[in-house]
């Protein structure tokens, strides 16, 4: 059954266990992949994850001149081939989220996999996994469109859930999630 | 309940996942070396090296389901530090005292027969009480169970306490005295989730406590409510429904101020309190006066949020109240306890699914640990020294006659008040950091160098092992096996997943080997085994309020953990308490306790007018002595820091990031300033996991509950002075 990392954005309490688990995925050469914002720093302790969204037509791998972002099956944008990449840093710059890094020592760019290892084999990738608060889950779409439904997304207020740049493999519920909730009592 | 079908419940989260197995690598199931959560994982074991690499998700323990916080994910990184003690240390110069410096390493042979020389020498000149043991309750339940047997049979002293008097001991006495009995939570966390109301004092529940934040979560998604008391707007308060934003210190009026406002809505469940309840007038006695007007004054929260919040824990039709250190560390810690347990006993919200009160423990075992003999005035089952019965029971179990137990000690504290006094001379400390978690560390740091000879337990070279004169080094909790008991009193199960690094021991074979050359191996020798110190612990237990006897490892396995109390071989054990409305008073009814406000043991001044409170960050635990090392934590937050409100950053005219002195009456140190909103304007905060001079504790105070003898972490006097960088040089 096919599965997406889903975001519930407003659940995130900042604690970055996504990074640390990132690291330990075995294929991640222990970097992590992914960022956490401090989104009003000086104010709240508002955080939100900013993870690879995993584009249909993904900018970084349209701008690449090495053909070295490849497509998985699953539709997961990899990692950069180490063989391939020739460090043009294209890539860094084309993806509107920011998502891809640059070790310059290496001369190699390197981004999230969704754990490949794991995912194409329907294990959630490892920063779904630990996630203590379900703002990444890894769910299927029957269950992605159950979570549309419960959160009553396009309300007349705002509409939840919508693609963000273009089509993405990664599903992103916009903060509002408990606006249609009816209280219990 | 048929005990063979039994399985603790799963339930909607839980969801059949295999695991990744890489080639050459076995998984060894077991559970996080940190807090009461206990969360369940796999250590990647290099089947080669037999060395642990890293760590994959237990998506099949129920209760976090894979899930873990940062220190969790990187907790295996501890055990292969290039900061581990790989064999005994050993330091002459008694002037190096309070430093790193002099130590040299020894043989295990030579490390005993120092201890034991100078552990005799001292018991010869000034009696067997002139020891003292200093535990801790991040070991498994083996481990605390033996620590105090080697207290009080190995040594002969009667002066044993642990850190968990600084971390769990005003809710056992809170709960002791209201229930009957303190079993952390009376229900499982799996209900947690399900309930429609709750109410959540004094925990950081985000940072400390990361992965229940799922399941408090999911109470919002059901259209439920979440009220968290708090003096700052942590990630949870943050979403809550409603946020008392009280001043620290300040829990008990507003408890009572709750308890007013449910009597006078006519929110009692005076059934439940005419059948299963004592006290109820007096109390009612005594909150007749916490109007909203005058909890508002007290606590400096808004009076319609008081209204507000205690309509909505009243209207529930299932409510839990949850509370954590935030209303435990104060010098009314266990009046704060009994009055959010009367909360839950007034609406009859205790005594059924959903339903209930739970402290959210801090420490991995800090359930188990102080159930089983660690604690100052405690045997195990949760026994009493005072009671000649219980005496009698734990002598038998450990071949003693009961005349040679010794009596009650001190708590962990007033320990540093005996070493003053010279009553205690020598300490054998394990498995906690006191230079660092202690109130008023000047004082205490005075003390530990005024000790004739210290031994210190770790696999570290922690902030309290700068005071020893020999250092032995245990093994990491993957290195050993055992039970522990969580957040829930569910016991659980370790598993060694690596041998020992270097020569380090597991804590009990280093205290059967010295009690062994203390010439007291008749009452150990026969501990061989993790496994021959679990089979008498849990007798030793038998029959206590925390009985053990029928948890075995066999049956934790089986049924996913085994809530206490587990009578014998047939019972499953017990994931709700009170299910039949008796409660552990000899009558089997709950008390309500009639309590009146009293200040903090230090109001703010003019001299002092700020409020420091103090309390962690997700990625460090206790005193930071492990996850200080681990890069990724370090990396996230490398220091501390004072949180202030902009209003009153103006009013010192410091701005963020700013290096600003901080003092009270004990001490001072220099942090950062981090501007934030998310605090009061009277109060600042500090996270408590640094040592040396990075240690707020140098400024909390020593003020202990009567009851509990828990300092008062929570609430001091400070003020904050810009620093003149013209004197600095």
């Amino acid at each position: 059954m096919n599965k997406r990392l889903y975001l519930e954005l407003e659940n995130c309490i900042g604690c970055r266990s996504c990074l640390a688990a990132c690291t330990q995925c075995g294929g991640h050469d222990e970097r992590n992949r992914n960022y956490v914002y401090d989104v009003n720093p000086l104010v709240n302790t508002q955080t939100m994850p900013l993870m690879c969204l995993h584009c249909v037509n993904p900018a970084c791998a349209r701008s690449c001149p090495a053909q070295a972002i490849q497509i998985h099956e699953t539709g997961a944008v990899l990692s950069a081939l180490v063989e391939k990449c020739i460090g043009c840093q294209n890539c860094t710059i084309a993806c509107p989220y920011g998502i891809p890094k640059f070790d310059t020592e290496q001369n190699l760019m390197y981004k999230c996999d969704l754990c490949i290892d794991r995912s194409k084999d329907g294990i959630p990738p490892m920063c779904a996994s630990v996630c203590p608060t379900n703002t990444l889950q890894w769910l299927t779409d029957e269950e992605i469109e159950r979570k549309q439904k419960q959160f009553n997304v396009k309300n007349d207020k705002w509409v939840t859930s919508i693609h963000l740049e273009n089509e993405t493999n990664v599903r992103v519920n916009l903060p509002g999630i408990l606006q249609g909730i009816t209280k219990l009592y | 309940m048929q005990m063979d079908n039994f399985k603790n419940p799963r339930d909607h989260f839980f969801k059949e996942v295999e695991n990744l197995n890489h080639p050459n690598e076995e998984l060894v199931k077991t559970h996080c070396s940190y807090c009461a959560m206990q969360c369940g994982m796999y250590l990647r074991v290099n089947t080669k090296t037999n060395k642990i690499i890293g760590v994959e998700p237990r998506y099949d323990w129920p209760v976090t389901l894979g899930k873990m916080c940062p220190k969790g994910v990187t907790a295996y990184q501890q055990v292969n530090h290039q900061d581990r003690i790989l064999r005994p240390l050993i330091r002459d110069d008694q002037s190096l005292k309070g430093t790193k410096e002099g130590f040299r390493e020894a043989s295990w042979e030579e490390a005993y027969d120092l201890i034991v020389k100078k552990f005799k020498g001292l018991q010869e000149n000034y009696g067997k009480d002139s020891l003292s043991v200093y535990g801790g309750v991040s070991m498994t339940n083996e481990k605390c169970y033996l620590t105090g047997k080697f207290a009080r049979v190995g040594l002969q002293t009667r002066y044993i306490d642990y850190n968990g008097r600084y971390c769990m001991s005003s809710a056992a006495g809170g709960l002791n005295r209201s229930l009957g009995v303190d079993r952390g939570s009376t229900i499982p966390w799996t209900d947690i989730h399900e309930t429609d109301c709750l109410f959540i004092a004094g925990s950081n529940t985000a940072e400390c406590h990361p992965t229940s934040m799922f399941r408090i979560w999911a109470v919002q998604e059901r259209g439920g409510y979440l009220i968290i008391a708090d003096p700052r707007e942590t990630p949870i308060a943050r979403r809550a429904d409603v946020h008392l934003d009280l001043r620290p210190g300040t829990d008990l009026a507003l408890a009572n101020g709750i308890l007013h406002l449910l009597i006078k809505n006519g929110h009692v469940d005076e059934e439940f309190v005419k059948n299963h309840t004592n006290g109820f007038e007096e109390m009612k006695q005594v909150v007749e006066e916490f109007t909203p007007e005058l909890t508002s004054e007290i606590t400096g929260v808004a009076k319609e949020k008081i209204i507000r919040a205690a309509e909505l824990y009243g209207k529930a039709p299932n409510a839990i109240v949850l509370f954590a250190r935030g209303i435990e560390q104060q010098i009314k810690g266990v009046d704060n306890v009994s009055a959010y347990v009367n909360m839950s006993l007034v609406t009859g919200n205790i005594g059924r699914p959903k339903a209930g009160v739970a402290t959210i423990t801090g420490q991995g075992n800090g359930q188990g640990g102080r159930e089983h003999g660690q604690k100052a005035d405690a045997l195990p089952g949760y026994r009493k020294i005072a009671n000649p019965e219980h005496v009698k029971y734990v002598s038998s179990v450990w071949g003693i006659e009961p005349e040679e137990m010794p009596k009650e000690g001190v708590s962990a504290y007033e320990m540093f008040g005996l070493m003053e006094q010279k009553t205690i001379r020598g300490l054998y400390l394990l498995c906690s950091n006191p230079a660092v978690s202690s109130p008023n560390l000047n004082y205490v740091h005075q003390q530990l160098k005024n000790l004739d000879f210290m031994v210190c337990v770790d696999f570290y070279l922690s902030e309290s092992a700068e005071f020893a004169d020999v250092v032995l080094p245990t093994t990491t909790w993957a290195e050993d096996e055992g039970t522990t008991t969580n957040v829930e009193g569910r016991t659980i199960k370790i598993n060694q997943a690596q041998k020992p690094l270097g020569e380090s021991k597991p804590d009990w074979q280093i205290q059967v080997e010295l009690s062994e050359r203390l010439g007291r191996g008749k009452y150990f020798s026969h501990l061989k085994t993790a496994r021959d110190i679990n089979d008498e612990f849990r007798l030793a237990s038998k029959g206590g309020y925390a009985d053990y006897y029928g948890a075995t490892w066999e049956k934790i396995d089986k049924q996913d953990g085994v809530f206490w109390p587990c009578k014998d071989e047939k019972d499953p054990g017990t994931p709700h308490m009170f299910l039949d409305k008796k409660f552990y008073h000899p009558d089997g009814k709950a008390k309500l306790f009639a309590l009146p406000y009293r200040p903090s043991a230090e109001e703010p001044d003019q001299e002092y007018p700020l409020r420091l409170t103090t309390g962690r960050v997700v990625y460090h635990y206790l005193s930071g002595n492990q996850t200080r090392r681990i890069k990724f934590l370090r990396d996230m937050c490398p220091d501390p820091f004072v949180e202030v409100h902009p209003e009153t950053a103006a009013k010192y005219n410091i701005s963020h990031e700013e290096s600003v002195r901080l003092f009270s009456r004990r001490g001072e140190a220099i942090y950062k300033v981090k501007i934030t909103e998310a605090i009061r304007k009277d109060t600042v905060f500090v996270p408590y996991s640094w040592g040396h001079e990075q240690s707020i504790n140098l400024l909390t105070i020593g003020a202990l509950d009567p009851i509990s003898r828990m300092p008062e972490f929570k609430a001091c006097a400070a003020q904050i002075e810009k620093i003149d960088m013209k004197k600095v040089k």
